[in-house]
């Protein structure tokens, strides 16, 4: 994040809390659709030219918030807490300034420009967004890469001893 | 044998016994069958499930969620490292890559001359090693290593390091490889095959999916402990109580769960270091891509290490030891660096990866104090552990290490698990790169498997939580018996210390409980 989304990143909270959006002390509620909204934003981005590119993309794609939303709940209770946090403002159309410097939703963000956001978070000065770019990373690759249907693309074929 | 499960409890329970014991790992698998061979009428308490071998799946996705804290996405504090441990009947024993080192005299020697704790004599643990190595017939691996095992050794060769080929807590392994996701054959001895067995066997009894929170204490006696079941995601419920009254109390939860229970309960702590130097043996990882198949995620996971790096001579040096891990989709996917493409095209190498780790001895220097539990809003432990310069410098150095042994050993090229770095074609181009990467938290990947410290032994209370024999400082009836007695790291995975020192701490407890618990 340079100099200037930086400065935008504190003007988007402030304008928020105005609003009587507390970024980041809000909105820990589960919220499914944020979370599909989310994550529907940010699969083919993460997964690209990994996820097919005919009709079975959405297959994969559902299958892999299918199995992030059944892992979740053995996260620590805090954990859940912070993810779903970042997944309410980002779907929120005036706190996901904060976090994306984009005032056009997520969901609307080219691919090039969700590898932008998510190189942002990476390289952030906010540990804050370092750790939910860390985060959402592993949540979402360990997801799709746990499914046995994900693997005839790395070669990778489970043991059959039984 | 006596099996309950504390979830399907539909109202209020008490329960008592000679002795209860908190975790059945491989501390509280082994001091279960020993009490439970003398005599003593045992509970045995865990907070994961009972699940056997017929329940294992060679699945990440099944065993991650069902076997590990967190689904094996546990974290320090800031996130930046990574920590697998297990939460299932045999703790860690039960998912564990088998390795089986007796401790090394150097540790034992640091640890008489920082915590006047004294191995010779009846302290002696030679005696208990090779009670252990019985018990749970830990032999050197006979079979050829795997390929990615084999890359470490050749590699060593090549450069004239030192290598030792592992002995592993194996009876007619079938190499299979899925050790960490549970032995689908129980060819493992771990706890949960060996010692928890004979136990219900001599009349011990086990209740899983039961979570302790706290040891209810007056004046220098733990009166009962009070727990809850917990739910199908293993997050502790309100839903009833369960409690328990014991004559004696073994705390054996991990070094994790272990001083958060004791935090929870707030035990004297007069020394202050109760849930303080944690050690985590930190540990970097370097890929390496081959031209040929590694597949790396079949054959034992571990069954060579080089110990040429982890007592070096310079004292400002940290040591490292280097082993592999082995290599599954979810564990590769999660740890590989970069999105989209990048990773992708990492993963369509899967098979040709070879992957080395390198696990960073702390403990040893005014620099590497290790970490800290601590209690979140919920009462469960997080684990703050800062990385100092001293930490981050070996780690470096951990990085050359492996790239020019990757190398050495034939890789095409190799990556430095960093976020910064990319793939090198060769050991020049490679160390000029290490050389430059910043060593800050979350840009360097730092991972952990062994949690170690957070109740440590020491001859005078002012210097630990529990006496040479892991017996309470303070409390008279209460035991640490686990990872977390540890001083420091130890500089060799932690399985057989555990069960040696256990083993020896539960004889002497067994005596001088023969003479506590007369009746008057």
């Amino acid at each position: 994040m340079d100099r200037r989304q930086f400065i935008l990143s504190g003007i988007a909270l402030g304008a928020a809390s105005s609003l009587g959006i507390y970024g980041w002390n809000s909105s820990f509620d589960e919220n499914s659709d944020n979370r599909d909204l989310v994550l529907s934003a940010l699969l083919p981005a993460l997964l690209y030219a990994a996820l097919p590119e005919d009709t079975t993309m959405a297959v994969q794609v559902n299958r892999t918030k299918a199995a992030i939303s059944d892992f979740m709940p053995y996260l620590a209770k805090r954990q859940q807490q912070e993810l779903q946090q970042l997944f309410n403002l980002l779907a929120n159309q005036v706190t996901q300034l904060a976090l994306t410097g984009h005032l056009t939703a997520i969901s609307e963000l080219t691919m090039s420009q969700r590898w932008q956001l998510l190189a942002n978070w990476r390289d952030s000065y906010l540990a804050l967004l370092q750790q939910a770019y860390h985060g959402l990373r592993e949540l979402l690759f360990a997801a799709y890469y746990g499914q046995p249907e994900h693997w005839q693309a790395i070669n990778y074929t489970a043991p059959r001893y039984r | 044998m006596q099996h309950l499960d504390a979830s399907q409890f539909i109202t209020d329970q008490h329960f008592s016994a000679d002795v209860v014991i908190i975790g059945s790992g491989a501390g509280g698998g082994i001091a279960a069958e020993q009490l439970s061979a003398a005599g003593f009428k045992v509970l045995l308490l865990e907070e994961g499930a009972y699940y056997t071998r017929e329940q294992f799946k060679m699945e990440e996705r099944w065993a991650y969620p069902n076997l590990y804290q967190e689904g094996a996405a546990r974290k320090t504090k800031d996130q930046a490292i990574g920590i697998l441990q297990g939460r299932t009947v045999g703790g860690s024993t039960t998912v564990n890559w088998t390795t089986s080192i007796r401790t090394p005299q150097q540790t034992l020697d640091y640890w008489q001359d920082q915590f006047g704790l004294n191995f010779v004599a009846e302290n002696d643990l030679t005696a208990y090693f090779q009670l252990a190595e019985e018990r749970l017939n830990i032999k050197q691996w006979s079979v050829a290593p795997n390929a990615n095992n084999a890359k470490l050794q050749y590699g060593c060769e090549q450069l004239g390091w030192q290598y030792t080929v592992i002995k592993r807590n194996v009876t007619h392994c079938a190499n299979l490889g899925y050790c960490g996701m549970g032995c689908p054959i129980d060819a493992k001895q771990s706890m949960l095959v060996s010692t928890i067995p004979a136990a219900l066997k001599k009349g011990a009894t086990l209740i899983s999916r039961l979570s302790v929170r706290k040891l209810q204490w007056q004046d220098n006696q733990i009166l009962r402990l009070e727990a809850v079941p917990v739910d199908e995601h293993f997050q502790p419920t309100a839903s009833l109580k369960v409690t328990i009254s014991a004559k004696h109390y073994i705390v054996a939860a991990g070094a994790i769960g272990s001083p958060a229970l004791l935090l929870r309960s707030k035990v004297p702590n007069p020394s202050g270091r109760l849930g303080k130097h944690t050690y985590l043996h930190p540990t970097v990882i370097s890929g390496a891509v081959f031209a040929e198949d590694i597949n790396g995620h079949a054959g034992a996971p571990q069954s060579i290490y080089s110990d040429q790096f982890v007592w070096p001579t310079d004292s400002k040096q940290p040591g490292y030891k280097l082993e592999v891990p082995p290599i599954h989709p979810v564990l590769m996917a999660s740890k590989l660096i970069g999105v989209g493409d990048q990773h992708a095209q990492l993963m369509k190498s899967f098979n040709q990866l070879q992957v080395t780790i390198a696990l960073i001895r702390d403990g040893f220097h005014p620099e590497s104090q290790g970490g800290q539990v601590v209690l979140d809003q919920d009462q469960q432990p997080v684990l703050d552990y800062p990385i100092t310069d001293y930490i981050w410098q070996g780690m470096r150095q951990a990085l050359l290490s492996m790239a020019e042994l990757q190398f050495a050993a034939g890789a095409k090229q190799i990556l430095p698990i960093h976020h910064d770095a990319k793939l090198y074609q060769n050991w020049p181009e490679a160390k000029a790169a290490i050389e430059q990467l910043s060593m800050t938290a979350l840009r360097q990947t730092v991972v952990s498997a062994h949690v170690m410290g957070g109740c440590n032994m020491s001859a005078t209370a002012d210097k630990g939580v529990v006496n040479a024999n892991g017996r309470h400082h303070q409390l008279t009836n209460l035991s640490v018996f686990d990872g977390s007695i540890l001083p420091t790291s130890l500089g060799a995975n932690p399985q057989l210390t555990i069960y040696a020192l256990v083993w020896k701490n539960c004889q002497q407890l067994i005596k001088e409980l023969s003479h506590e618990l007369q009746p008057v």
